[in-house]
């Protein structure tokens, strides 16, 4: 098993790395000028090349990168140009409000996505099943900005229940206020992800509720219950597992979106804020931190799959 | 009811009870984050609002745009114009407590006229020869020519009065001299700003803070007012004004402004460096259409930057009705017998710039003009489109006075015109050399009516309306008008239980 994580580890680093170089390639290519970027539309083109000069911008983009890299190994996220402040705070603020919105979207995700899954699974056919088999439909259709303002509307405006934007810490507010804030942008993070989850792991669940080794189960007389958990549900989640890692790309694209329409003050707005004012160092450092975290929620996905799945961890160990 | 009840209950309570608002805190919604927080490198109507409530000027402007005392208790002036003297306030205090003197004024200055600082007023100062402290509380200015205006440009939004000693903090810990204090910044979020209480004018401010917050997405800043989550809206789209004022608890303040949109026609290149194709397009496209079908009539025609609702408009000039046979006859004597083909450049994400241009589009087909509408993100105006484009939708905010709302776009050296029209009249040049020489407004009225006539005789682009500034308020928000310079004045302000 030791194994098997050192190599999953390995390949996260390798990951990060060349997402580092496509990162760092890609926002030199973006349209716009940095040094116009901080100095305003009024600046001189002599102001520009002097700025340009300064932030070593005319050195060759090897250099430039290295630079970037060894930086960000000192722990260095480099200065927000526009903000004039170093970057590696603001992002490590946005990355955990954005946490807290992805952690609660996913643990919501995982336990209800499941659980009805298994539901449905464990009653086809019924009512129960096609209401949701409906209703997993619609909401894998309808995206999340939609839901995003129909969720305010009706609870905020209309309402009046929930605030419609923002982010109180609980310091501030409480805990309820900190709640309430989060309710309606955790709401419309999950909707789609939960019939997604749900849906896979209904087909998955009934594919191995036929397996002969559930009718054995069944046969050596095992209260339904155990069946299910013991010897259907194990094997039926390993699809789970890897859609739930998957997911979480979905999730961080969804967390862009809910906090710009929320008005959250997380990871996705820092990055928009960035790209909207060129401001480079920003938005690669944010860029790349997204990055490790979806490579992350990967490997913990391998490792929770190898956890269930005793093929993977053996095979891999002795081989 | 079991104690499991009881407990739902008490949570359900708890979780949906209304959110509570922080009392005689003034919550302001606008769209985008603020990306600067040194006044002098400010360049968007967020900032401004920022910049008027944390920071003071010499002069400050009224909402009736008329021009006060501020951080200057009076002023005296030279008769030939060029020496000015401003006698400062005693015992105002920066946010850090420190007294504010002479030298505080003469550094803030020089930092908005030095190029590295890159502020966006500098050529507007840049008549300023010399600064000289006479006492710690009296600076005078000596400035390279005569210019009437001088007290009145000092209210502008950026030309605030920062500590000397406290300029490399001004990008994260600014200190003012202005009735709110500033707390903290988040990007994306909100800027904090807390009541100064050693404000120098007795009684103000009266609410306890105020907040910036950014939402980017208007139907949220919509319902977030309606739901009591916000307090002020600020820059209500022109379409939604309507809808909104009938809504419980909304008061919705429109006020005529001296901000314009234009189609910018570059006269350094064809087919507009022909005055006939300008004045073609005046032909073609009636004004009134324009500001009902871009602005549903939030705004009004104008001739040039000087508003409608300004006593410097020149009434007697008509606006004129489409004529798009003239217009075409006008093209074919300018030898385009069969109309011109032109692209209109119009500014992506600005959403009433581009539905101008789509605008006259339409309205400007029948007068001979074929348009093509190219999309340009507006942080690539200045490297790709100022100079290069022959035709391109933008526009300006007010300028505090009349000289500097014409003078740099219009007359042949201006600093905007160099980016914009190219344009060169040499009849305009004079009334605008001589409007500024003189501080009376009778004499200067004259000579701005003249220049209007100019310049409907020989257009130097498609000047299309002075635009109406929209703002909501929650009806318990009292002490607060929307000002046409865009941005807020809180001090009187306050929130009803």
């Amino acid at each position: 098993m030791a194994g098997y994580v050192a190599q999953r580890l390995g390949f996260v680093v390798v990951v990060v790395w060349v997402m580092s170089l496509l990162i760092f390639g890609i926002t030199h290519l973006l349209p716009g000028n940095v040094a116009y970027a901080i100095l305003g539309q009024y600046a001189t083109d002599a102001q520009v090349a002097a700025l340009e000069q300064v932030l070593g911008l005319n050195d060759p983009l090897p250099v430039q990168y290295w630079r970037w890299l060894s930086g960000l190994l000192r722990g260095d996220f480099g200065q927000s140009l526009v903000m004039q402040r170093p970057a590696g705070p603001l992002i490590l603020e946005g990355l955990g409000r954005s946490a807290i919105l992805g952690a609660a979207s996913l643990t919501l995700v995982a336990l209800i996505g499941i659980w009805l899954g298994v539901h449905s699974a464990t009653h086809p056919g019924t009512l129960g099943d096609r209401l949701l088999t409906l209703a997993q439909y619609f909401f894998i259709a309808v995206p999340e900005f939609f839901w995003a303002i129909l969720v305010i509307l009706f609870f905020s405006a209309w309402l009046k229940w929930l605030p419609a934007t923002g982010y109180t810490p609980i310091a501030e507010s409480g805990v309820m206020g900190w709640l309430t804030h989060l309710l309606l942008p955790v709401a419309t993070l999950t909707a789609g992800l939960i019939a997604h989850v749900s849906r896979l792991t209904r087909s998955s669940m009934l594919e191995t509720l036929r397996a002969p080794y559930v009718l054995a189960a069944r046969a050596k007389g095992l209260p339904e219950r155990l069946v299910l958990r013991r010897h259907a549900l194990r094997n039926a989640l390993l699809p789970t597992i890897t859609v739930l890692a998957v997911d979480v790309g979905i999730l961080i694209g969804g967390i862009v979106v809910v906090e710009t329409v929320f008005a959250y003050p997380g990871l996705g707005r820092l990055l928009i804020f960035a790209i909207e004012h060129r401001d480079l160092p920003l938005l690669q450092a944010g860029m790349l931190v997204v990055t490790t975290v979806y490579a992350l929620a990967n490997l913990a996905a391998d490792l929770l799959y190898a956890w269930a799945n005793p093929r993977i961890r053996y095979g891999r160990a002795i081989g | 009811m079991t104690r499991a009840h009881f407990g739902l209950a008490a949570l359900a309570l708890l979780v949906f009870a209304e959110p509570a608002a922080a009392q005689g805190v003034l919550r302001i919604a606008v769209g985008t984050s603020l990306s600067t927080l040194d006044p002098a490198r400010t360049t968007t109507g967020e900032e401004y609002i920022y910049d008027n409530l944390v920071f003071s000027g010499l002069t400050r402007m009224r909402a009736d745009l008329s021009v006060e005392p501020e951080l200057a208790e009076r002023w005296d002036f030279t008769p030939d114009l060029k020496s000015w003297t401003f006698h400062l306030r005693r015992g105002v205090k920066f946010h850090s407590g420190r007294e504010m003197v002479a030298q505080d004024v003469i550094k803030s200055f020089e930092r908005i006229l030095d190029p590295a600082t890159g502020a966006a007023p500098r050529t507007n100062y840049e008549m300023i020869e010399r600064m000289t402290a006479v006492d710690p509380h009296t600076v005078r200015f000596d400035l390279k020519y005569a210019y009437g205006g001088f007290a009145d440009i000092m209210s502008d939004r950026q030309v605030k009065i920062v500590p000397h000693d406290g300029i490399d903090a001004l990008p994260t810990q600014p200190v003012g001299t202005g009735p709110f204090v500033f707390k903290s910044y988040t990007p994306g979020d909100r800027l904090v700003l807390a009541r100064n209480p050693a404000y120098w004018e007795a009684g103000a401010p009266k609410l306890d803070g105020v907040e910036l917050r950014v939402v980017p997405e208007i139907a949220v800043r919509l319902a977030a007012l309606q739901a009591g989550d916000l307090d002020i809206i600020w820059e209500v789209p022109p379409e939604q004004a309507k809808a909104l004022g009938g809504k419980p608890g909304v008061r919705v303040d429109s006020v005529a402004t001296a901000s314009w949109d234009a189609a910018i026609m570059n006269s350094a290149i064809a087919p507009f460096n022909d005055p006939k194709v300008r004045q073609a397009f005046h032909l073609a496209v009636d004004k009134r259409d324009v500001v009902e079908l871009t602005l549903s009539g939030e705004g009004a025609p104008t001739h040039s930057p000087i508003p409608p609702n300004h006593p410097f408009f020149n009434k007697d000039l008509p606006i004129g009705k489409a004529d798009p046979r003239a217009a075409r006859q006008m093209l074919a004597a300018a030898g385009h017998p069969n109309g011109v083909k032109v692209p209109l450049v119009v500014p992506a994400g600005r959403a009433i710039r581009e539905k101008l241009g789509v605008t006259l589009q339409q309205l400007a087909k029948p007068g001979g003009f074929d348009i093509e509408i190219q999309r340009v993100p507006f942080a690539r105006y200045n490297a790709e489109i100022s100079g290069k484009a022959p035709f391109y939708v933008d526009g300006y905010f007010a300028r505090p006075t009349v000289d500097t709302s014409t003078y740099p776009f219009l007359h042949s050296s201006g600093s905007w015109n160099a980016r914009l029209f190219h344009y060169k009249n040499a009849q305009v040049d004079e009334v605008l050399d001589k409007a500024r020489l003189t501080g009376k407004a009778d004499e200067q009225k004259p000579l701005y009516l003249a220049l209007q006539k100019h310049l409907v005789d020989d257009p130097p682009g498609y000047i299309a309306y002075a635009i109406n500034f929209v703002c909501a308020y929650r009806t318990t928000v009292q002490g607060v008008a929307t000002h046409p310079m865009r941005w807020f004045d809180l001090r009187a302000a306050s929130i009803a239980p």
